[in-house]
């Protein structure tokens, strides 16, 4: 034995002064900075989109709705679920994090959790309260680290300058490449069906546009909106609006992905695609108004067999999408195809048909086992300020109208426009078209009581309006239209607003008299407003009927006080298209029970 | 109101008596006008012109009873400044023709210009007269009517601005 094997055991004494370097409380030892621990869930930014059960390779994450907790309920943008974790399942991958559309749900670094009951590792985090919940450290999604795209793909449009002296269409629709790099961005939550007034089965057509299989999309389409067409163009998107992508990123271009199926399928395939009315009931129905409320019930009562015949003023179909909306934006050929679509279905058109004048309310009533009024509002509101009942002010809608009539407009060189919503907008880019072909140049003033942040013109609107070199003077409330000593009309003579809102959120506009400007044009063209002509009622039905604040009465069915008179549209609902379908479907539906209950009564 | 009083009032100074009488007045004709106009109109804006009505008939029942407050009996004799509005106001009550057939804008464009210079007159009485009860009394009055005013632009803003076009 040496000395070096005598000594060797000693050598262990010097490590008596070192750092140890096992753990003494290996139960208390704290994860590392962005250790992928247990989950938790901010629940108000959550919406219950659902993508972390969808992503989870485990089936961990089930989707719940949770009761009394504080800001979560169902409502447009949420679902009112909530995701519950089994740890019994999952494998802390965190690809449920790194999908997360909101950035809600994210992990702690805690990994230690006792329990004797082991259905308590089935949890709702943010829900079931955890003490990790406070905790800052852990895992949650790094910074530009996404699996779906932020930024929706650029519709191609028209420059300002080689659209503003025409009525050409400005949006160009996707191609197919662009259209299916649109589609994947969807992550198929469905959270914007419930925001679509007419519940389009949207995570389902744009899934048709991924898979290329547009005549199903078509389908799907058609089933929930014969408007598909128009509304693949002008829809208002309140479903884009609700989007979970847009949470953290751009919505999908939901009204865009619908406009691409319908111009990828041939429209002879159309009604193939659709399907045929069903046969003959004999029942007859009555339908006031050509608009997208009155043949979408049209649409549909037809298809169930009925006999539907449709009494339209104009001399086409339409109603506001036709006579409102500036071609460039919609052109009539879309509206038409829609309307063909629909009046294939045997619908019967009656055409510079004025109801109360060339037939009567009373007339309808008997010839008809329903009748259905959707008669829009065509009659425009006027400010009635000084100078207003000058012939060079003008109603925007009756200008609208007289365009797509095809008159031959004189635009005069300058004129002002007074409102913030889509009319505004509308007439203003109309008027710039005409003054640009006659004139060479525009000018034109658009004023609104709104600032731009409150505009209810759809933001697109009032971007393009700029663009097109109108003049958006914001916060300015009209008092005068003012004249010459010719009687000439020379401007608007208008206050700065200073508030337009109460402290309860009514609109209630105060101004500063001291601002005040004088907005030079030939016009004044007032777009603040739109009313329904009632009078086609006559006396006595306005008498038998009940109102509700200036409106038509009607129950959640759409159905009126008289039992066989239903109303829907814009006349019950306000302006806008996809909601008018959506009246014209619950029309029809409550139309189709009565028949059902009459023949069982029978 | 009889001619003698319409003479009254464009005198420099009116008895609070007779202010309180002309408010109450005020209020009664406006709320017999809107009753009467009701069931000319259509049933579409009838609801407008109901509500209105109802509205004058509360107005005509507080001025009511301020007139039969005790704390103003010994007051009411007093003397107070005729303000400037006074012409407009008093010229209100004589009702101007609005038509058989107005419309909701029309009614309530009627409206606001009664209740405006409702307001004008008694914040010009409150203006002209020296800090105690019967100026509190004016301000109280000023207040309800700009109150009033206020609601009416409201419902004009709401109702003719209405569509979100």
């Amino acid at each position: 034995m040496s000395v070096r094997d005598l000594l060797s055991p000693f050598t262990a004494w010097k490590n008596l002064f070192r750092e140890p370097v096992s753990i003494k409380d290996p139960f208390n030892r704290e994860a590392s900075e962005r250790y992928r621990g247990f989950h938790k869930n901010d629940i108000e930014k959550c919406i219950g989109c659902g993508t972390c059960e969808a992503i989870c390779q485990n089936g961990a994450i089930d989707m719940l709705p949770v009761e009394g907790v504080d800001n979560v309920k169902t409502q447009p943008g949420d679902s009112g679920l909530r995701p519950r974790i089994d740890y019994g399942r999952c494998c802390w991958c965190a690809l449920c994090v790194d999908v997360c559309m909101t950035g809600s749900l994210t992990m702690s670094n805690e990994y230690k959790w006792v329990e004797s009951d082991p259905d308590k590792f089935r949890f709702t985090p943010g829900v079931d309260k955890k003490h990790w919940d406070e905790y800052h450290d852990g895992y949650r999604r790094p910074d530009g680290h996404r699996l779906n795209a932020p930024e929706r793909i650029e519709m191609p449009e028209l420059a300002p300058r080689e659209r503003i002296d025409s009525f050409v269409e400005i949006v160009g629709g996707y191609s197919v490449e662009q259209a299916r790099l649109e589609a994947d961005r969807c992550v198929t939550c469905g959270i914007c069906v419930a925001t679509c007034p007419t519940h389009m089965p949207i995570p389902d057509y744009i899934a048709a546009v991924r898979d290329g299989d547009y005549e199903h999309g078509l389908k799907l389409l058609y089933e929930s909106n014969p408007f598909s067409q128009v509304c693949g163009k002008v829809c208002t998107r309140r479903c884009e609006t609700t989007c979970a992508a847009s949470h953290e990123g751009d919505p999908i271009a939901i009204r865009w992905l619908k406009r691409h199926i319908t111009e990828q399928v041939p429209y002879e395939r159309y009604r193939d695609i659709i399907g045929s009315p069903l046969p003959a009931t004999g029942k007859k129905i009555a339908i006031i108004g050509a608009g997208p409320a009155g043949m979408t019930a049209a649409f549909d009562l037809a298809r169930k067999g009925h006999s539907v015949t449709v009494y339209e003023a104009q001399s086409h179909a339409g109603g506001m999408t036709r006579y409102g909306i500036p071609e460039y934006r919609l052109p009539y050929e879309t509206i038409q195809r829609d309307i063909d679509l629909i009046t294939s279905m045997g619908v019967q058109m009656h055409y510079n048909t004025r109801v109360g004048t060339d037939i009567s309310m009373q007339q309808l009533q008997q010839d008809n086992d329903a009748v259905v009024l959707t008669i829009g509002l065509w009659l425009g509101r006027g400010t009635r300020i000084p100078g207003s009942d000058h012939p060079n002010v003008f109603k925007a809608v009756d200008l609208l109208h007289r365009i797509t009539e095809g008159e031959d407009i004189q635009a005069p060189k300058s004129m002002v426009v007074i409102g913030g919503g889509n009319v505004a907008m509308d007439i203003a880019r109309s008027m710039a078209r005409l003054q640009k072909q006659q004139h060479g140049e525009i000018d034109i003033t658009l004023t609104a009581l709104e600032d731009k942040a409150h505009f209810l013109a759809d933001p697109v609107e009032i971007k393009e309006s700029i663009e097109e070199e109108i003049n958006i003077i914001d916060s300015r409330g009209p008092q005068e239209c003012m004249t010459d000593d010719q009687n000439n009309l020379v401007g608007l003579r208008t206050w700065k607003v200073l508030s337009i809102f109460d402290d309860q959120g009514r609109f209630a506009p105060t101004y500063d008299e001291h601002d005040e400007q004088v907005h030079q044009g030939e016009w004044v063209v007032e777009a603040i407003g739109q009313m329904s002509d009632v009078s086609l009622l006559g006396e006595e039905l306005t008498e038998k009927l009940e109102w509700n604040r200036g409106r038509i009465q009607v129950d959640d069915a759409g159905r009126t006080s008289e039992p066989w008179l239903w109303a829907a549209g814009d006349c019950v609902k306000g302006p806008d298209v996809v909601s008018a379908v959506a009246t014209g479907h619950k029309v029809a539906a409550s139309i189709e029970v009565e028949f059902a209950q009459q023949e069982t009564g029978a | 109101m009889t001619e003698g009083r319409g003479y009254q009032k464009l005198k420099a100074q009116t008895s609070l008596h007779d202010v309180l009488e002309v408010a109450t007045e005020f209020e009664r004709t406006a709320r017999d006008f809107y009753a009467a106009l009701a069931p000319k109109v259509s049933k579409q804006i009838r609801y407008l012109v109901e509500e209105l009505a109802e509205e004058e008939q509360r107005h005509f029942d507080l001025f009511t009873e301020l007139r039969a407050r005790p704390d103003l009996e010994d007051s009411v004799e007093q003397m107070v400044e005729t303000p400037a509005s006074d012409r407009r106001f008093s010229d209100c009550i004589h009702l101007p023709e609005l038509g058989d057939k107005p419309d909701d804008q029309a009614v309530l464009q009627y409206a606001l210009g009664r209740e405006h210079a409702a307001m004008e007159q008694y914040t010009s009485l409150a203006d002209s007269t020296p800090a105690g009860p019967i100026r509190d009394l004016f301000r109280y009055l000023a207040d309800e009517e700009t109150q009033h005013k206020n609601e009416l632009e409201k419902r004009y803003y709401e109702i003719v601005h209405s569509g979100g076009v």
